[in-house]
């Protein structure tokens, strides 16, 4: 039989965490540094605001050293190297076969050793830039922002992970460095290897860099957010119309965990239109939803979000039956016993399906050692989840104040 | 374990600890025809959208949730010329559950309802699950139009394959093949599919084989795959035709990003050259972010963000794509150009080939510590054994690898096909 997971866990005096997961029968070892600092970081406590994309701009160029650039190294000792910028996080990851306790060097190198000039900055600005426009020719990636701007006005979380052409020239060497010295913080990260390496050796390795601080650590900005707009839509070269349906949850009218909330709004959204849902049916078959559609719940620092979105050739028919259908009554009546077990009975089997993959378990402990929550508990937190709590916390996410939507719409039709 | 059930039914079972999923997928093999391709693509959509016993997709999904959430997936793919039809049941292995000591007879049951057991009314499919997965599967097809990538690999691929009608349309059919699928006509082919396809089932998890063998010999699903079915004949393709005149398309669309897509031929020079050389050749040239095309074009000039080459080792085919600004077209293409000759003039350093080759063997490795790895290396096993190196073999051919082998296969490189879209 395969072994259980076991993690183990070091927390260094500087705040720095370094989680180890074994997975025996695999060749591979995982490395992930991820940093709680993402593309929505960009009020500073002064009201002063950071440009658009100068999370995912650092995130290009700390692989920029001097007289090399950190991929070289990766590839000199065997390692895939890659990064993501998400709204909330940034992540640094090697994957290797071989040399792990090298490879964890120039990963911990990678993020502690800026080395931003004008002339590295300006040849990483035409990249992005590309990178920018690919995205707008995607609706899916351009109707999400849509939606989250609808959501969210004017919240940073409305403009692109990247940022703009426009907010991409205001970038320069300088406010990088001040935004990574402000945000690149021992306590503001944490390591995390899955595969066969020693923990005591991680832990040396990771005592010979210079991770203290040099910022004070910053404050959490909670700035309160606008009202949520009415929706709207707009007309984009596409062959198939799309619809988004956006719901906002304020974080300030409930005290449960972001994750034990994030499981339960999902238990709620699959009841109501999961596609073993009667309406999930129901939209197929009235010709409103193809099988591009799908929901989902983000639950990330101040943000609680669901967005449900499909092509549709009926887009506001597509509105139409989320405003009606999206209630506690309707929910209530869905909810039987017997739909709650196959949903729990689900959530335990993607938990079990995750731990096939060294990247997925290292993304998630990553991700959740900011949210306080281990990830070998969470089996507890799904099997802890009552009938009760989906319909407490319905009160408070399907409220007809909390919705928008957003349609894409064909040129062609 | 492998055991052949009926001529060209093989049944393999891969027990093995390192996984906490049990996966079953069987493959209905034969001919890639055009005319085909969407019957086939729209069989998979409907068999897996309910069953008599499950007559509802909603059904259907319930059962897959009690199950503990079982992953059934159907696919089609070309496989050499051959068109693979694939279903699958993953699901948790019952040793980290409490209460699913029966899970692997239940997902082995529910596979069976999913090819044997047809959502059938008045002798055809019923109505709405037909109906659905017709028009799921058109608005599927509609909104490729909306994916420019696929939009480029495809154009490229109908470009490669100009003289082969079989494979320049797309593994999924077409909008107009779609829409003139009957009912009548799809439980016909489905017929035809379960009693004359090549069929290979793979068994990968922690299972006991004999369990397995039981149930697939004496189950319901027995009855199919004991009948023997037709051998097929494998059939390689030919580019000499576009070797002399190269297939080239541009087309305009109002885009932010342009895409350009190139397809070059590789000969085999000599026996002497490693079986690896060719795709030593193609991680050198735009495998990783260490490759030429990489390095000069994205980090270098700032020309794209994307730009990559892959290899096909059975039709030897290199392909390159890159996402670029409309302005930088011709630019890109002539760096492409000067990356091929950088190889093909013996530029390469010993260092890259080194790398090239620390980066196949770790791919190699890291491509098993996935369930699907076992069962995609048991279908080529089964159709074309030649393409597969054992460890030992792959280090040979890996270990033989040098500068001019790898300068010999770009030598020997010949653009077929060109395909630019671009944005204004």
């Amino acid at each position: 039989m395969v072994a259980k997971l076991e993690k183990v866990t070091r927390k260094l005096k500087n705040g720095f965490e370094i989680q180890v997961i074994q997975m025996p029968n695999f060749n591979q070892i995982y490395g992930l540094v991820m940093v709680n600092f993402g593309s929505v970081n960009t009020l500073l406590e002064d009201g002063e605001q950071l440009p658009a994309g100068i999370a995912h701009f650092i995130e290009h160029k700390l692989f920029a050293k001097p007289g090399y650039d950190v991929s070289e190294k990766f590839a000199e000792y065997g390692a895939n190297t890659n990064a993501y910028t998400s709204y909330t996080k940034t992540a640094y990851l090697f994957q290797t076969i071989e040399n792990p306790y090298d490879n964890l060097r120039i990963l911990l190198d990678l993020v502690s050793n800026p080395y931003f000039t004008k002339k590295n900055v300006n040849s990483e600005r035409g990249i992005i830039d590309q990178e920018i426009q690919m995205y707008l020719d995607m609706p899916e990636w351009v109707l999400e922002q849509k939606i989250l701007s609808q959501l969210y006005p004017n919240d940073p979380i409305s403009a692109d992970i990247a940022g703009t052409s426009e907010s991409l020239k205001e970038i320069n060497n300088e406010n990088l460095l001040s935004t990574y010295y402000r945000y690149y913080q021992p306590k503001n990260m944490n390591l995390v290897l899955v595969g066969n390496v020693d923990i005591d050796k991680v832990e040396e390795i990771v005592n010979e860099f210079d991770l203290e601080a040099t910022d004070p650590m910053p404050n959490k900005i909670m700035r309160p957010f606008e009202p949520i707009s009415d929706g709207g839509q707009n007309t984009m070269e596409i062959s198939q119309s799309r619809s988004s349906f956006g719901i906002r949850v304020d974080l300030d009218k409930t005290s449960k965990s972001l994750v034990e909330l994030q499981f339960e709004i999902n238990m709620v959204m699959e009841t109501l239109v999961g596609e073993s849902s009667d309406y999930y049916e129901e939209l197929t078959n009235s010709g409103i939803i193809d099988d591009s559609f799908s929901y989902n719940v983000v639950a990330e620092n101040n943000y609680c979000f669901v967005i449900i979105s499909g092509t549709t050739p009926k887009p506001d028919e597509f509105r139409e039956f989320m405003s009606s259908h999206l209630t506690t009554e309707i929910l209530k009546n869905a909810l039987t016993a017997t739909k709650f077990q196959q949903i729990k009975l689900d959530a335990i089997g993607s938990y079990v399906f995750a731990q096939n993959s060294p990247e997925s378990i290292a993304n998630q402990v990553a991700e959740l050692y900011f949210y306080d929550t281990d990830y070998l508990k969470l089996i507890d937190i799904i099997d802890g989840i009552t009938i009760n709590d989906l319909n407490e916390v319905a009160e408070l996410v399907l409220n007809p104040d909390n919705y928008t939507y957003y349609h894409l719409l064909s040129e062609k039709k | 374990m492998r055991k052949e059930i009926a001529k060209n039914v093989v049944l393999n079972i891969i027990p093995m600890q390192k996984f906490r999923t049990i996966k079953v997928q069987i493959d209905f093999l034969r001919p890639l025809l055009k005319d085909e391709n969407a019957q086939r693509r729209l069989l998979a959509n409907v068999l897996s959208n309910s069953t008599k016993k499950y007559p509802t997709f909603k059904k259907l999904n319930d059962r897959e949730m009690e199950l503990y959430g079982t992953e059934i997936n159907v696919y089609t793919r070309g496989l050499i010329n051959y068109n693979d039809l694939a279903i699958s049941a993953e699901f948790a292995d019952p040793q980290f559950l409490i209460g699913g000591d029966n899970l692997i007879k239940e997902n082995l049951e529910l596979l069976s309802e999913i090819i044997l057991n047809l959502n059938i009314e008045n002798n055809l499919f019923e109505k709405t699950a037909f109906d659905t997965e017709k028009s799921n599967l058109i608005s599927n097809l509609l909104s490729i139009d909306d994916n420019q990538d696929l939009v480029s690999s495809l154009a490229l691929n109908r470009l490669i394959y100009k003289n082969n009608v079989n494979k320049q349309l797309p593994i999924f059919g077409t909008v107009e093949q779609v829409e003139n699928i009957t009912n009548q006509g799809l439980l016909d082919y489905y017929k035809k599919v379960i009693s004359e396809d090549t069929v290979v089932i793979n068994v990968v998890g922690d299972v006991d084989e004999q369990e397995i063998i039981n149930i697939f010999e004496d189950g319901k699903l027995a009855e199919f795959f004991q009948k023997e079915r037709p051998t097929l004949d494998l059939k390689f393709d030919n580019f000499d035709e576009l070797k002399e005149t190269p297939a080239i398309q541009k087309e305009h669309k109002k885009l932010n990003q342009s895409r350009i897509a190139e397809a070059f031929t590789t000969e085999k020079i000599s026996e002497d050259i490693s079986f690896l050389a060719p795709q030593i050749m193609n991680l050198i040239l735009g495998g990783d972010d260490q490759s030429q095309l990489f390095q000069e074009v994205r980090e270098k000039n700032s020309l794209a963000y994307s730009v990559s080459s892959s290899y096909q080792p059975i039709s030897r085919l290199v392909t390159i794509h890159a996402g670029l600004d409309a302005n930088s077209l011709n630019k890109t293409v002539e760096l492409i150009s000067d990356q091929i000759d950088y190889i093909k003039n013996g530029n390469v350093s010993a260092d890259q080939i080194e790398h090239a080759k620390k980066v196949m063997s770790t791919r190699r490795l890291i491509g098993s510590d996935s369930i699907q790895h076992y069962i995609n290396r048991s279908i080529w096993d089964i159709i074309y054994p030649q393409s597969l190196l054992d460890d030992e073999k792959f280090r040979v051919e890996l270990e033989k690898v040098d500068v001019a082998q790898v300068a010999e296969v770009a030598s020997s490189m010949k653009v077929i096909a060109q395909y630019q879209l671009i944005g204004d």
